[in-house]
């Protein structure tokens, strides 16, 4: 997805160090990191940029991830646009500052590059960004280092206007450590796009002290979740206006989910996210009738985009997600939230189980997803497990 | 000790209505912090009963800002928020943590090793009334030998000692931490403007009174207090780049038994039966007593206080 | 179903009461239970709320209950603070706990019953201190109101309460038996548990919801937390008292002790002195003289030693010398006489003079003062201090006439009241053979000598042996010794005994009197050198006798003799009858009968004490009497209530040990004919430092503690700088009264108990 673009250079850089520069460009004032694979190159990087003045930031070497996001959290709330990553494990162990960091309602931008729990695995995985799915915080999936990168700048102008955070996920190695072409904006034209913080309700203010946080009784509780869900079901909406902006004076275009080779002319319909999607758009080439649906925007699942995917989808149509992620259910997660999106549709719809702790998911195993889903499918299918 | 003679506080910088138990020390503490502390101050409070005294939505005690935030991780928000104010040229803005002994000694732990080893500038505030009380009494590790708690009931009392807490802090290298009594509140006060007036990471812990907790009378809160340090159970001391100074050394001996007898949790040790307990607090007492002259005396011997 | 709400404080037990209820109900019958707390911010203290369900059948309701058919109320002060009543059904019943009549609680349609909870638990010792746990009564009372078997309900209340089993089973059976009300069964109650028949339901009606939906947009506090009135939680309340100091409780003059002390400590001495004056017009006289019962009392004598309040009279009794005095104008019609210009006399004067009376003083001898000018010595009263102690009286405006033996028959043509306050100036006797030509009389050695320079011929060398244990005794051995003779005591009973001031006879004995207890005269005689031959004999201790002093028993065989040149004796006064005109009359303090049209009144020595102290208070006291009388009022003497400051009330944690500040004396190697005053007193400075060491006893002084010390920020300066409680916010806690140095806040249970 190259574009002419004068305001742009070219780099061939790995996800990792993408998603750094990203974080650059949005000139974040506050990263407090605490080092885990495969993230680690993203914070070694921030650090270097940091150290060598090539960013006006404050970077903190936190004692866990649970502090970690806590600092976030702390500087979030006294002003600052604060980014930091992490993946798996550490995600899971920040997962209660997760919900507040939500509830908080501060515009942090987070990235993740995912991989399972214990036991040990590093590879590639979707399981601990999707765990986190109820903790209100905003979830997009990267396809390329490019695509990360353009994400970052995006989500923090979505953000800020929702006062949501943003959790931006990349494959663990097959994005985070894999070189290749990105065009990196200039900083003009980042900013352009990307106003300075100002101050929200969520702000300390010296001026005008307020406690944050406190003992909600039950009687305003609900009030208090009322206007996130409010604000929360804004999300799709906002995040294609913002990647319309972005598409005008960037020069690249995204979407919640994006169809590819979807039309009456389609029997078949693969469900993806993150790289998957590329080794997919390839083998569907082959394949006229098999179309394929992206899903950038994974939470708040975005029902209205995919439903205007399919508009065009034949009704005896098979959908088929494919899965990387287990999350001790019958079913993955991009199958629960296709059939809720999809409620009262009259497709028929397999799951399939492909690429889980980073097992390769070759052109291969698409077509095998594509050979079964047409031929002879379980409701639920796992794939390459003989 | 002689009273104060004077008003201490002049410019109150709470609101009255704190929903703190009758007696409680959460409160009185808080009010002469904050008025030393001025408005100009960031509070961070991890779950304590702090966080119900300070004001159900949507009502606050302080006159300053307060973030609430999770129990283990006072300060590492702490941290953001200095980071942040440092950033936006607000030096001398307060960071100050307001944690109990629970999230202190346990669940805190390892953030507050992280800040202090980190050499944040931030005042952090320990309550120590040593249980969770806040939760209903439970043993935290700060609940005394020898307690009766509601995980440490009857027979089965408290049969450990609880952290150095200090000690652990003193390894840290602190540019200064102490510990204060709310019944010597002058210096309480002192500690806490020499604290406000150090940068780096500094801590105070305060002896915190807790009558439902202790099970003591409301009243006696003070009088039990000043027990505390006048029997050694609670000695005042400061600690500066791991230099200990001892800030009030008792005039005659008082045995532990003279604090212990107030207090409802300890009443099991006061059965013949029990007899050995209190001479073991007795004597661990005055070793602990023995260690701080020897550390005071060891920073004599290295030059500095 | 049955529906119950109870009202309490957090730490009452209400939550327990419930559980242990629903426990009961399912002993008492098939029955399915339900009982809960709404859930909240337990704080002792604070109102709480707690539910019951009772029914035969499945329950099929989890939430409160907002329609009660039995509301129960733990603790009656929640009636004016929390609306307890809301909701209850229209038959519906309320238990309160109250000692007040039914009548007291205006609820029309409502079945009222009452029970005296609280009381019913301080009785069984349940509860601490501060609040009552009242919650087995109520039990107990819930309990009756359903007729359940009282066997069931303590064995569950035994089997289920945290502590002190028996005292809450007895608790509840005391309350079963105790509670006011209409005869059971309520119908309207025993329906709903045993036969409900439909279930209630609620009148709810569908309403379109079209008002918009209002969130909060951003989860800040930023309200002051002051509109949370804590004030509520309060069961005992503290309050700001002046309680009596024991030092002015002790003064027979009725001197504010502590304020003038305390005046003197802020350095206010013409303040100070005005205080004192009020009281007592010899300041300078009773700062040298008096035995100080204020000090011998001070709370101060159990941390270190008693604040030297006379060295402080003294000071500012001397300092007077340089305060003008107005002359007071007379106002009333009526002239008043007063015999004898003792402190009693002069102190009646000046005091009925201050009220605008023309009042005359009688006396005998040539110059006024009575005994503090006759039977004191100079070296103890300078006559300095006196004469301008009269000086000031006179200056006031009261006449006094010297050489004016009088009696009341004299008087009463042609004065509307006489006053007698002649003292006791005839010495009391021995009952000796010999006494009368072989002995002096002890207080006519000292007015003669005093006035008249007359030495009794003692000469240097003498040996003189004095009677007696008073202080006429001491200060005529003291006397004796500036004579230069040998002075030598004899008292019959100890040290401890010794009605003179112990601090005289230290001095005294350091000057060389000796003193031999335990020895009384059984006879005297001359002897051929015409010295005289003091026989003695031993005495022991035996019962305390009416003076509450340990009798003296002589003991057998014990005689011995003694050789000296004088015996003085100074064992006792009594005064003289001359002004009764021949009458045989016991006067006593105030009004007396007396024949003829004339009030008579009596003061002083001859009517009580013996000290000047006791003399100017009971002038003080002639003086309202005499008043009164006048102007037609009732007297009524001041009614003094035991309720005193003592050392446990006082917390010494607030005081610096302070050494007493003793004053300066001259300590002349020979004391011959040596008349000086030997007592120096206390310079300014230590005057003011000696002021400070009061402990204030039962009078704010503004330390500042409860201030400093309330958690609650509940204690105020008010625009006059006083201290206030802001009972909105008070919880009543107790910290401010236990850290109260001086006992000046109150908190007790009374009210609670009541």
């Amino acid at each position: 997805m190259k574009t002419e673009a004068p305001t742009h250079s070219q780099s061939i850089l790995k996800g990792n160090f993408a998603t750094a520069e990203a974080a650059r460009l949005c000139r974040v004032g506050f990263i407090p990191a605490y080092p885990i694979t495969p993230q680690t190159t993203i914070v070694e990087r921030l650090s270097d940029m940091v150290s060598k003045g090539e960013m006006d930031a404050t970077y903190v070497n936190m004692d866990s991830e649970h502090s970690a996001f806590a600092a976030a959290m702390g500087a979030a709330l006294a002003g600052e646009r604060v980014f930091t990553a992490t993946a798996g494990q550490g995600l899971f162990y920040a997962h209660e500052v997760l919900h507040a960091i939500a509830h908080f309602r501060l515009p942090i931008v987070i990235a993740n590059v995912g991989r399972p729990s214990i036991p040990w695995n590093i590879w590639s995985d979707q399981s601990d960004s999707l765990a986190q799915r109820d903790t209100g915080w905003i979830q997009f999936y990267g396809e390329s280092s490019q695509e990360v990168l353009d994400t970052v700048i995006q989500s923090y102008l979505l953000a800020e206007q929702l006062n949501i955070p943003v959790m931006v996920v990349l494959d663990a190695f097959y994005q985070s450590h894999t070189s290749e072409n990105v065009w990196v904006p200039d900083q003009d034209l980042v900013d352009e796009f990307l106003p300075p913080k100002k101050p929200g309700p969520m702000s300390i203010d010296m001026e005008n002290p307020k406690a944050f946080g406190g003992l909600v009784p039950p009687e305003h509780y609900n009030k208090l979740n009322y206007t996130f869900w409010r604000d929360a079901i804004q999300v799709e909406e906002r995040a294609e206006q913002i990647a319309a902006d972005y598409a005008r004076m960037f020069g690249r275009e995204y979407h919640n989910v994006e169809a590819i080779n979807i039309g009456p002319q389609t029997r078949l319909v693969l469900v993806t996210v993150s790289s998957i999607t590329t080794t997919a758009r390839g083998v569907i080439r082959k394949y006229p009738d098999v179309g394929l649906l992206k899903i950038r925007l994974f939470k708040p699942f975005p029902k209205a985009s995919v439903q205007e995917a399919l508009r065009e989808l034949p009704k005896d149509a098979i959908i088929a997600p494919v899965e990387r992620n287990f999350l001790g259910d019958r079913e993955g997660a991009l199958f629960q939230e296709m059939q809720r999106a999809l409620y009262g549709a009259p497709y028929r719809m397999y799951d399939f189980y492909a690429g889980a702790g980073g097992k390769d998911v070759p052109p291969e195993t698409i077509e095998k997803i594509i050979h079964i889903a047409r031929n002879n499918p379980q409701d639920v299918n796992w794939v390459d497990i003989a | 000790m002689k009273p104060a003679n004077e008003f201490l506080i002049k410019d109150e910088q709470v609101f009255s209505g704190a929903l703190s138990c009758r007696g409680c020390g959460w409160s009185l503490l808080v009010r002469h912090l904050a008025s030393l502390l001025g408005p100009d101050t960031v509070y961070v409070l991890p779950a304590s009963c702090f966080s119900i005294i300070s004001g159900p939505y949507p009502l606050s005690e302080l006159k300053a800002n307060v973030v609430h935030t999770l129990f283990a991780a006072a300060p590492a928000t702490a941290t953001g928020i200095r980071a942040a104010l440092d950033r936006q040229g607000k030096k001398d803005t307060i960071v100050a943590v307001l944690a109990g002994d629970g999230g202190t000694f346990d669940i805190g732990l390892q953030a507050l090793s992280g800040a202090a080893a980190r050499g944040e500038n931030i005042l952090y505030i320990v309550n120590n009334n040593g249980a969770y009380m806040n939760t209903g009494i439970q043993t935290s590790t700060a609940t005394p030998y020898g307690a009766i708690t509601t995980t440490n009931p009857g027979v089965g009392y408290k049969k450990t000692w609880p952290k150095d807490l200090m000690g652990i802090i003193a390894a840290h290298n602190l540019p200064y931490a102490a510990t204060c009594s709310l019944a010597f509140l002058e210096d309480f006060r002192k500690k806490v403007k020499r604290a406000r007036d150090t940068e780096g990471f500094r801590l105070l812990m305060i002896d915190g009174p807790c009558p439902p907790g202790h099970k003591t009378e409301p009243g006696d809160s003070i009088f039990i207090a000043r027990l505390a340090v006048e029997t050694r159970l609670y000695p005042l001391f400061e600690i500066e780049r791991q230099h200990y100074k001892l800030s009030y050394k008792p005039g005659s001996f008082v045995p532990v038994d003279e604090c212990l007898k107030h207090q409802g949790r300890f009443k099991h040790l006061f059965k013949e039966e029990n007899k050995m307990l209190l001479e073991d607090i007795q004597s661990h007492t005055d070793d602990n007593w023995n260690k701080l002259l020897a550390m005071e005396k060891l920073a004599h011997v290295l030059g500095e206080f | 179903m049955l529906e119950i709400r109870g009202h309490a404080r957090g730490g009452q037990g209400m939550v327990t009461a419930f559980e242990i209820l629903a426990k009961m109900f399912s002993h008492l019958g098939d029955f399915q239970v339900q009982a809960f707390p709404a859930f909240g911010v337990e704080r002792t203290g604070a109102p709480i709320q707690a539910f019951l369900r009772v029914a035969k059948k499945e329950i099929l309701n989890r939430s409160n209950i907002y329609h009660p058919h039995l509301i129960a109320i733990f603790d009656e002060s929640l009636l004016d603070m929390v609306p307890v009543f809301d909701g209850l059904k229209d038959q519906g019943a309320v238990l309160i706990n109250t000692e007040k009549p039914r009548s007291a609680f205006d609820l029309p349609g409502k079945t009222i019953y009452t029970i005296p909870a609280t009381r019913i638990s301080l009785e069984n010792g349940l509860g601490s201190k501060s609040l009552p746990i009242v919650n087995a009564a109520m039990i107990g009372a819930i309990g009756y109101l359903f007729e359940a078997d009282l066997d069931v309900l303590q064995e569950t209340i035994r089997g289920n309460v945290p502590s002190k089993p028996q005292a809450n089973a007895k608790a509840a059976v005391t309350a079963y038996n105790s509670v006011l009300g209409e005869a059971l069964p309520n119908p309207y109650l025993h329906d709903r548990l045993h036969n409900p028949g439909d279930e209630e339901t609620g009148a709810y009606q569908y309403s379109e919801q079209t008002e918009p939906i209002i969130g909060i947009d951003a989860p800040f506090w930023a309200m002051p937390l002051s509109k949370n009135k804590t004030g509520n939680w309060r069961v005992v309340t503290p309050r700001y008292v002046d309680r009596r100091p024991p030092c002015n409780h002790n003064c027979p003059a009725g001197t504010d002790v502590r304020r003038f002390v305390k005046l003197a400590g802020e350095k206010k001495f013409a303040e100070a002195f005005e205080t004192l004056y009020e009281h007592n017009p010899f300041p300078g006289v009773c700062g040298r003289v008096c035995p100080h019962f204020c000090e011998q009392q001070c709370n101060r004598n159990d941390f270190d030693e008693s604040v030297n309040i006379g060295a402080i009279e003294r000071f500012l009794g001397d300092q007077a010398l340089n305060y003008p005095v107005l002359p007071s104008p007379v106002t009333q019609p009526e002239k008043i006489a007063v015999i004898g210009s003792g402190p009693a006399g002069l102190t009646a004067a000046l005091r009925l003079c201050e009220k605008g009376y023309e009042v005359t003083v009688f006396e005998a001898l040539p110059q006024a003062g009575g005994m503090m000018r006759s039977g004191i010595p100079k070296f103890r009263l300078p006559d300095a201090v006196l004469d301008l102690e009269i000086k000031r009286i006179e200056q006031k405006g009261v006449k006094i006439e010297t050489k004016r033996r009088v009696s009341i028959g004299e008087l009463s043509s042609r004065f509307s009241t006489v006053i007698t306050a002649v003292g006791s100036h005839i010495g009391a006797r021995l009952l000796l053979d010999g006494e009368d030509e072989l002995s002096l009389d002890g207080i006519t050695f000292l007015r003669e000598f005093k006035l008249s320079g007359n030495e009794a011929g003692i000469a240097k060398g003498d040996r003189i042996a004095i009677i007696g244990g008073g202080n006429t005794a001491v200060d005529v051995a003291r006397t004796a010794l500036r004579l230069g003779a040998e002075a030598v005591i004899y008292y019959r009973r100890t040290m401890a005994e010794m009605p003179a001031i112990a601090q005289e006879v230290e001095e005294a004995l350091a000057e060389g009197v000796q003193i031999r207890f335990l020895t009384a005269p059984a006879g005297l005689k001359k002897n051929s050198q015409g010295q005289i031959e003091l026989s003695l004999i031993d005495m022991e201790l035996g019962e305390p006798d009416s003076s509450g002093r340990r009798k003296p028993i002589p003991v057998e065989g014990s005689e011995s003799t003694v050789i000296v040149q004088k015996v003085i004796k100074a064992i006792g006064q009594r005064f003289d009858e001359y002004a009764f005109d021949g009458m045989a009359l016991k006067p006593r303090q105030g009004r007396i009968e007396y024949a003829g049209e004339t009030p008579v009144f009596c003061a002083g020595d001859m009517a009580w004490g013996g000290t000047v102290t006791e003399a100017i208070g009971s002038g003080n006291k002639v003086a309202e009497e005499v008043h009164a009388l006048l102007q037609g009022l009732q007297y009524h003497p001041e009614e003094i209530l035991p309720d005193i400051v003592l050392p446990k009330d006082i917390n010494f944690a607030y005081y610096m040990p302070i050494p007493k500040h003793r004053g300066v004396s001259k300590h002349p190697k020979d004391l011959h004919g040596n008349f000086e005053e030997l007592s120096l007193g206390l310079r300014e400075t230590d005057i003011h430092a000696e002021s400070i060491r009061c402990l204030h006893c039962g009078d704010c002084y503004n330390c500042g503690n409860c201030f400093n010390f309330c958690p609650d920020a509940a204690i105020h300066l008010d625009e006059d700088g006083r201290l206030r409680i802001d009972y909105d916010y008070c919880k009543g806690c107790g910290i401010c009264a236990e850290e109260c140095p001086c006992n000046a806040i109150e908190f007790t249970l009374t009210e609670i108990a009541s």
